[in-house]
C-alpha cells in the first residue's frame, strides 16, 4: 500500500474544535504524538465473520415488467443479495434495467404479508382496518371452495371472477381458462390489458394480422421514429431497448432518432430531434408525414407498388403526357395504382391524405410544418427504419386511428418484416402439450347452455366488439348489475382500485363483493379484501414463461426458486389447483391429476427433447441450469418486396402470396391493409362511436380526440424508468431515485410549465390541487420547461394509501392515484383506457 | 501493478440509473447513499428544451483531496489506484466530505431523507454494524471500506474493490461480457445496459479504457483542480459534462 502520509497541518486543538470529536477521540483511544502526527488505534473493530458461505447462482427471470429478462440470482447463506442479467439470455444479454435489481428488496420487503389471513372487520373503507387474523392454508382454500361450490349450487357460478394483471403464462393465468371451463364462469380471466396497451395490439391486428406486440430489429435500424413511447424509460423490453441504444448510437451509420411526445423525458432529450406535440394529435403528424412521402414520391415501390406508366403517344414528336402522381389536393384514379403488398394506398390518398399537408398538421399539433416534412423525408430516405408508438399516441379516444396512421408509415417505406425494420412477431416455443384435457372432466353443469353468459367486463359485447378485455368497466357493471353483480372476485397481480381510471368507483364495488387478494404485499385491494391468499414472490417460485417480443425468434425462460418461501405463502398457480381439488364433482379429479405447477413445468419441458435450444437446453434439468431456451433465427424476411422463409441455412425459400398470408401477414387479404377489412365490417359501429362516415371507416385518418375530465390543462401520467409495475412504490431505495429528471429523490413532482404556473400564481415547490369532475388529488409542483404550457405531467403509481410504510408518503408524495382525476373513457375499438388526454384544473392549495 | 480506471461514454448513457441501483445492491447501501449517482439538470426553454444527465462515481483521483485532509489516515490510496476508507480508523469527522470536489462521500448517521421509517431502525444490527438488512452482501472488509459500515464513519465508492482485487494479475480489461472477467467487474459496469462504461488498467497502453480515452477524447471532471481523476468521460455528440470552470462576475 502506498504510504501517502500527508502532513495535515492541524493542531490537536484546532482539530478537536473543528470536529467536536473530543469525546469520540478519548473513547477511541486516539492520541496525538508531536513527532508523528495523529496515531490511532482501532476506532471500530470489524466483528468476527461467521462461517464463509458458498454463493449459489440460481436462474430466474425478472418480474418488474412484461419483458422477462433472464436473471442470475446470487444467494449466500440462504440470503439473496444480488441479481444480475443472465449473459446467455438473448433478451437480457447480461444486463438489467434499474428495476431488475429490485428483487432483493421485494423479497425482503419489511411490509410483506406472512401468511393467509381473513378479515374480521365487516366494514370496508379506505380508513377501515380490515383487522386481519392469520388462518391456515387449508382454511383459506376451503373458504374459497365453499363459496364457489355454493355459487354453483345456486346456478350462479358466473358471479365468480378472477381479475388478473401480469400473468407469466402456463402455470398461473394460463391455468384459469380450464378452471373457468370446468367450474362454469365466463369471468375466469378478466385481464388488465385495456388499462395497459391494447390499442397497439389492435392496430397491428387489423393492419398486418397479428394481435400482438411487434419485434423490432433495432441493432440494424438506421432511423427510429418514436411516437409517445418512453423508449428509454418505459417501452418494453427496456433493457433490450437500452442495449440496442448503445449499438444504435455508436454504430456506423449511427441510427438517427426522432421522438414525438408531449413532455420532455430522457428519451426525447437523448434523441436527435424532439417534436413536442399536443396530447392526442400524434396521428395528425403521421398523416402529414404519409402525405409528404406520397406526394414527394418517397414510398417504397418494391413493397407498396406504383402507378402504371401512362401510355404515351406513338408519335415521337407529340407532346409527352404527364405520368401519374400524388399531387396535394388532387385525387388519383385508384385503378392506375398497382399495389404489391399493401391494400388501399391510392384510396387512402383520395379520402384522407391528399389534404393532410404538414401545414394542416401544424395547426392541429403546434409542431412546425417544416419539421414534419423534414422528418418524413428522413424517415422515408433512411433505410432501414422503424416507426413505433405506444400509449402516448394511443391512450386517447382516437388512439387506434392515430396508431394506424403511424403503423402505415412502416408499410409505405417497405420496413415491414425487413432487416433493420419492424422485424415481425413472436414465434412460439416448442412446449409439450399436457396429456390431460379439461374437456374430459366437464360435468353436466359445466356443459349446460346456461353457462354461456356474457363476461361482466363487456369485452366482445356490442359496446366493445373488438376489445380483448375491459377491466375498467367491471366495477360499474357489477354495481349496476349489468349484466349481473359479481359475488366473489380473486385478484392476481392487479389493483384496479388504484390503477384503473376513475378508480374510486372500485371502492364502492368492492364493498359489495367478497374479495380475495393474492398479493404478498399490502395494497389498496388488500385493504378491501375479505381473504388473503398470499402468493410467493418471484424469487421463491418455480415458473416458466415466454419472452416479450424481442427479435421474433422464440425465447422462453424458467424461474427456479432462489430460496424457499420465507413466509407461509403459496404460488398462485398452486393455490388455484388446490381450490380446484376442492370443487365438487369431476373438477376435483382433474386437478388431482394435474397435481401441482411443478408437474406442468416438467411436462412442458419434454418438448425441448425434439427441439433443443441453441444453448443446448434439452429438458427440465438443462433448462433450470441455463435459465433460458431459444432457437434462432426468425423464420421470415422481407427484402425488396420479396418474402423469404428460412430453410435451415439462410433466407432462401421465396414465399408465395398464399404462404405469406398463412404465415406472415394473416389479414383477410394477406396484405398490409391500409384499407382495413375489419373496420369495413365494423363501419357502422365506427360511425356510431366516432362519428366517422361508414365509407371512410377503414382508412387511417384524423379523428379529433375527446378529452375526459374538465379544466384548462391536459393531464398526463407517464411511467418513470425506475417504476416497477406498481410494486416498487414501497421500496425506499427506489423512492431515493424515482424522478431524477425533476430532482425527485424523495418526492414525486407535478411538472408544470412556468407560463402555466405563473398564470395561476403557483411557484416551484408549492402544493397544488389537481381536480376535475372525477375527483381531486394534491401534489407538489416543479415549475419546469420539460412540459408544454398546456400540459401537466404527474408520474403514475404514486400516492398510495395502503401499500406500506414507505409508499404512503403524506406530504412528500401525491395524495392519491392519478386515476382519481382520470375519467373512465375508453377508445372504442381496442377498449384502451384514455389515460393521456384528460383535462384538469390546477390551483394552489 | 494495475492502475484501475473507468471510462463513461456520455453519448451512450441514457440516464436509467441501473448503475446507481446495482451499486446500492452490490454494496448494501442505504437508500440515497448513492456511491454511484446520476445527476440531472434541465436547460433551455420550451420548445427547445433539454435534459442532461451526468453519471458520477468516485473519481479515484491520482491526487485525492480526501486523502490529503484525513486526520487519521483512514482514507488512503491503494497501489492499484483505488481511494478507500479504512473504517477501523475513520472517526467520521467528515473533513474528506468537505474536501472532495466531486461530492461522492457519504455519512449516514443523519435522519434519512428518503421518507418513511429509517431502514437502519427496521433492520438493526446486533453487533458493531450500523444496520443489518436481510439482503446484506456477504463480502466484508472494513480495512478497505467494504461491507456494511460501522456507525459514525464515512463511506464511498470502492471501485468494487472486493471484486476488482480478485482479478487475475495482468488483466487489461474487466469486460462484463467476458464470462471469465464478469465476476471481477464493478457492479455499475456489469449493469450498464447501453454499455456506456468501460473498466480496465490505465497503466496498460493496450487496454480498452486507454483506447477509448485516446480515440474519443476522454476528459476528466474539474480537471483544472489538479485531482487527476481515474474516471474519464467521453462527451461525444450529445454528451455533456458540467462546466469545468467557475465563472466569476
Amino acid at each position: 500500500m502506498t504510504d501517502l502520509s500527508i502532513h495535515t497541518g492541524l493542531t490537536r486543538r484546532r482539530f478537536l474544535q473543528a470536529t467536536g470529536a473530543a469525546g469520540a477521540l478519548g473513547a477511541a483511544g486516539l492520541s496525538f504524538d508531536a513527532a508523528n502526527g495523529l496515531t490511532l488505534q482501532k476506532v471500530h473493530a470489524q466483528p468476527a465473520a461467521g462461517p464463509a458461505g458458498q454463493t449459489v447462482i440460481t436462474k430466474s427471470f425478472c418480474a418488474q415488467c412484461p419483458a422477462r429478462c433472464g436473471i442470475d440470482v446470487y444467494t449466500t447463506n440462504g440470503r439473496v443479495h444480488a441479481i444480475y442479467g443472465t449473459l446467455d439470455n438473448p433478451l437480457a444479454g447480461g444486463k438489467l434495467c434499474p428495476k431488475g435489481h429490485y428483487g432483493v428488496y421485494l423479497l425482503y420487503d419489511a411490509d410483506r404479508i406472512k401468511g393467509p389471513m381473513k378479515r374480521t372487520n365487516p366494514k370496508k373503507g379506505r380508513d377501515e382496518d380490515p383487522k386481519f387474523v392469520p388462518i391456515s392454508w387449508d382454511e383459506a382454500l376451503q373458504t374459497v371452495a365453499d363459496r364457489l361450490n355454493a355459487l354453483r349450487e345456486k346456478g350462479e357460478s358466473h358471479r365468480y371472477a378472477t381479475i388478473t394483471g401480469r400473468g407469466w403464462g402456463y402455470t398461473d393465468v394460463g391455468l384459469l381458462k380450464q378452471f373457468g371451463q370446468l367450474y362454469g364462469t365466463p369471468n375466469f380471466n378478466l385481464g388488465h390489458s385495456s388499462i395497459c396497451s391494447d390499442a397497439s395490439e389492435t392496430v397491428k391486428h387489423i393492419m398486418d394480422g397479428h394481435h400482438a406486440y411487434s419485434a423490432y430489429d433495432y441493432s440494424n435500424c438506421n432511423y427510429l421514429l418514436v411516437f409517445g413511447a418512453g423508449f428509454l424509460e418505459s417501452f418494453r423490453p427496456f433493457t433490450g431497448n437500452m442495449r440496442n441504444w448503445g449499438i444504435m448510437r455508436s454504430k456506423a451509420p449511427k441510427t438517427k432518432v426522432t421522438v414525438v411526445d408531449v413532455h420532455l423525458n430522457t428519451t426525447g432529450s437523448a434523441a436527435d430531434r424532439l417534436l413536442l406535440t399536443k396530447p392526442g394529435t400524434d396521428g395528425a403528424l403521421a398523416l402529414a408525414m404519409a402525405h409528404v412521402i406520397l406526394s414527394e414520391g418517397l414510398w417504397d415501390r418494391q413493397f407498396v407498388g406504383d402507378f402504371v406508366p401512362v401510355e404515351q403517344p406513338k408519335d415521337a414528336d407529340a407532346p409527352r403526357l404527364p405520368e401519374h402522381k400524388f399531387e396535394p389536393g388532387k385525387e388519383v384514379d385508384p385503378a392506375t395504382f398497382k399495389e404489391i403488398w399493401t391494400v388501399g394506398v391510392a384510396e387512402w390518398w383520395n379520402v384522407e391524405l391528399k389534404d393532410r399537408t404538414p401545414e394542416w398538421a401544424e395547426k392541429i399539433t403546434t409542431v412546425p410544418a417544416r419539421d414534419i416534412a423534414a422528418v418524413a423525408r428522413e424517415f422515408a430516405l433512411t433505410k432501414p427504419a422503424v416507426a413505433l408508438f405506444e400509449r402516448g399516441a394511443s391512450a386517447h379516444t382516437n388512439g387506434v386511428y392515430n396508431g394506424m396512421a403511424i403503423h402505415a408509415l412502416n408499410a409505405l417505406t417497405g420496413n415491414m418484416f425487413a432487416k433493420g425494420g419492424l422485424r415481425g412477431y413472436q414465434m412460439k416455443t416448442a412446449w409439450a402439450k399436457l396429456p390431460i384435457k379439461a374437456e374430459d372432466f366437464m360435468d353436466d353443469y359445466a356443459k349446460a347452455p346456461e353457462r354461456k353468459k356474457p363476461r361482466v367486463d363487456g369485452a366482445k359485447s356490442k359496446r366493445y366488439p373488438l376489445a380483448k378485455n375491459m377491466i375498467q368497466e367491471i366495477a360499474i357493471n357489477s354495481l349496476k348489475g349489468e349484466p349481473y353483480k359479481l359475488d366473489t372476485v380473486m385478484f392476481y397481480m392487479t389493483g384496479p382500485i388504484f390503477s384503473a381510471p376513475d378508480c374510486s368507483k372500485w371502492e364502492e364495488a368492492l364493498r359489495q363483493i367478497f374479495v380475495i387478494d393474492t398479493s404478498p404485499y399490502p395494497g389498496e385491494t388488500n385493504r378491501f379484501a375479505d381473504l388473503i391468499l398470499p402468493d410467493n414472490t418471484y424469487l421463491e417460485r418455480l415458473q416458466i414463461a415466454d419472452t416479450y417480443p424481442y427479435e421474433g425468434y422464440p425465447i422462453s425462460m424458467i424461474r427456479t426458486p432462489a430460496v424457499k418461501p420465507i413466509f407461509d405463502t403459496k404460488t398462485f398457480g398452486d393455490a388455484v389447483i388446490e381450490i380446484g381439488k376442492r370443487i365438487k364433482g369431476p373438477t376435483s379429479e382433474y386437478y388431482k391429476k394435474i397435481g401441482n405447477t411443478e408437474n406442468i413445468v416438467k411436462w412442458m419441458c419434454e418438448g425441448f427433447k425434439d427441439k433443443p435450444g441453441d444453448n443446448g437446453v434439452t429438458d427440465f434439468e438443462t433448462f433450470a441450469q441455463k435459465g433460458v431456451w431459444y432457437r434462432k433465427p426468425y423464420a421470415y424476411l422481407q427484402e425488396r418486396g420479396v418474402f423469404y422463409e428460412w430453410d435451415g441455412k439462410g433466407y432462401n425459400k421465396v414465399m408465395t402470396p398464399e404462404e405469406v398470408k398463412a404465415k406472415v401477414m394473416p389479414t383477410p387479404t394477406g396484405k398490409f391493409e391500409i384499407k382495413v377489412t375489419e373496420l369495413e365490417h365494423h363501419a357502422e359501429f365506427v360511425h356510431e362511436r366516432l362519428g366517422i362516415a361508414p365509407e371512410r371507416a377503414p382508412f387511417p385518418q384524423w379523428v379529433a380526440p375527446r378529452h375526459g375530465g374538465d379544466g384548462d390543462l391536459h393531464f398526463i401520467s407517464p411511467k418513470l424508468a425506475g417504476q416497477a409495475e406498481g410494486r416498487s412504490a414501497n421500496l425506499p431505495h427506489v423512492a431515493a431515485m424515482i424522478q431524477p429528471t425533476q430532482g425527485g429523490k424523495r418526492n414525486v413532482f407535478l411538472e408544470m410549465h412556468p407560463e402555466a404556473a405563473g398564470k395561476r400564481g403557483i411557484k416551484d415547490g408549492d402544493r397544488v390541487r389537481i381536480k376535475n369532475k372525477v375527483g381531486k388529488i394534491e401534489a407538489i409542483v416543479r415549475v419546469t420547461h420539460t412540459t408544454r404550457p398546456d400540459t401537466v405531467a404527474l408520474p403514475m403509481i404514486h400516492g398510495h394509501w395502503a401499500q406500506g410504510r414507505w409508499a404512503q408518503g403524506a406530504g412528500r408524495l401525491p395524495t392519491g392515484s392519478t386515476n382519481e382525476v382520470t375519467e373512465n373513457l375508453s377508445e372504442p375499438l381496442s377498449g384502451l383506457a384514455c389515460f393521456h388526454s384528460g383535462l384538469v384544473s390546477v390551483e394552489k392549495v | 501493478m494495475a492502475k484501475w480506471g473507468m471510462v463513461i461514454d456520455l453519448e451512450k448513457c441514457v440516464g436509467c440509473q441501473a448503475c446507481t441501483i446495482a451499486c446500492g445492491m452490490e454494496n448494501t447501501r442505504l437508500p440515497g447513499e448513492h456511491w454511484q449517482d446520476v445527476i440531472f439538470f434541465q436547460e433551455g426553454t420550451y420548445p427547445n428544451t433539454e435534459l442532461k444527465w451526468f453519471p458520477r462515481p468516485c473519481m479515484h483521483c491520482e491526487n485525492p483531496s480526501c486523502v490529503a485532509v484525513c486526520p487519521t489516515r483512514a482514507t488512503y490510496k491503494t497501489e492499484e489506484g483505488q481511494v478507500l476508507v479504512d473504517w477501523e480508523r475513520c472517526i467520521g469527522c467528515k473533513y474528506c466530505m468537505i474536501a472532495c470536489p466531486y461530492g461522492v462521500r457519504f455519512y449516514t448517521e443523519e435522519a434519512p431523507r428518503y421518507g418513511g421509517p429509517d431502514l437502519k431502525a427496521v433492520f438493526p444490527a446486533a453487533d458493531a454494524h450500523s444496520w443489518s438488512p436481510p439482503w446484506k452482501a456477504p463480502q466484508e472488509d472494513w480495512k478497505h471500506g467494504v461491507g456494511v459500515q460501522p456507525h459514525d464513519v464515512v463511506s464511498k465508492c470502492t471501485f468494487c474493490y472486493h471484486r476488482v482485487s480478485k482479478a487475475p494479475k495482468g488483466t487489461a480489461d474487466l469486460d462484463p461480457s467476458n464470462p471469465v472477467m464478469r465476476e471481477y467487474t464493478p457492479a455499475c459496469v456489469v449493469a450498464c445496459s447501453p454499455g456506456a462504461r468501460f473498466f480496465g488498467d490505465l497503466s496498460n497502453p493496450n487496454s480498452e479504457v486507454n483506447k477509448q480515452i485516446a480515440n474519443k477524447n476522454g476528459v476528466r471532471l474539474l480537471d483544472h483542480l489538479g485531482n487527476r481523476p481515474q474516471v474519464y468521460y467521453l462527451t461525444g455528440v450529445g454528451g455533456a459534462i458540467p462546466n469545468t470552470h467557475t465563472t466569476k462576475a
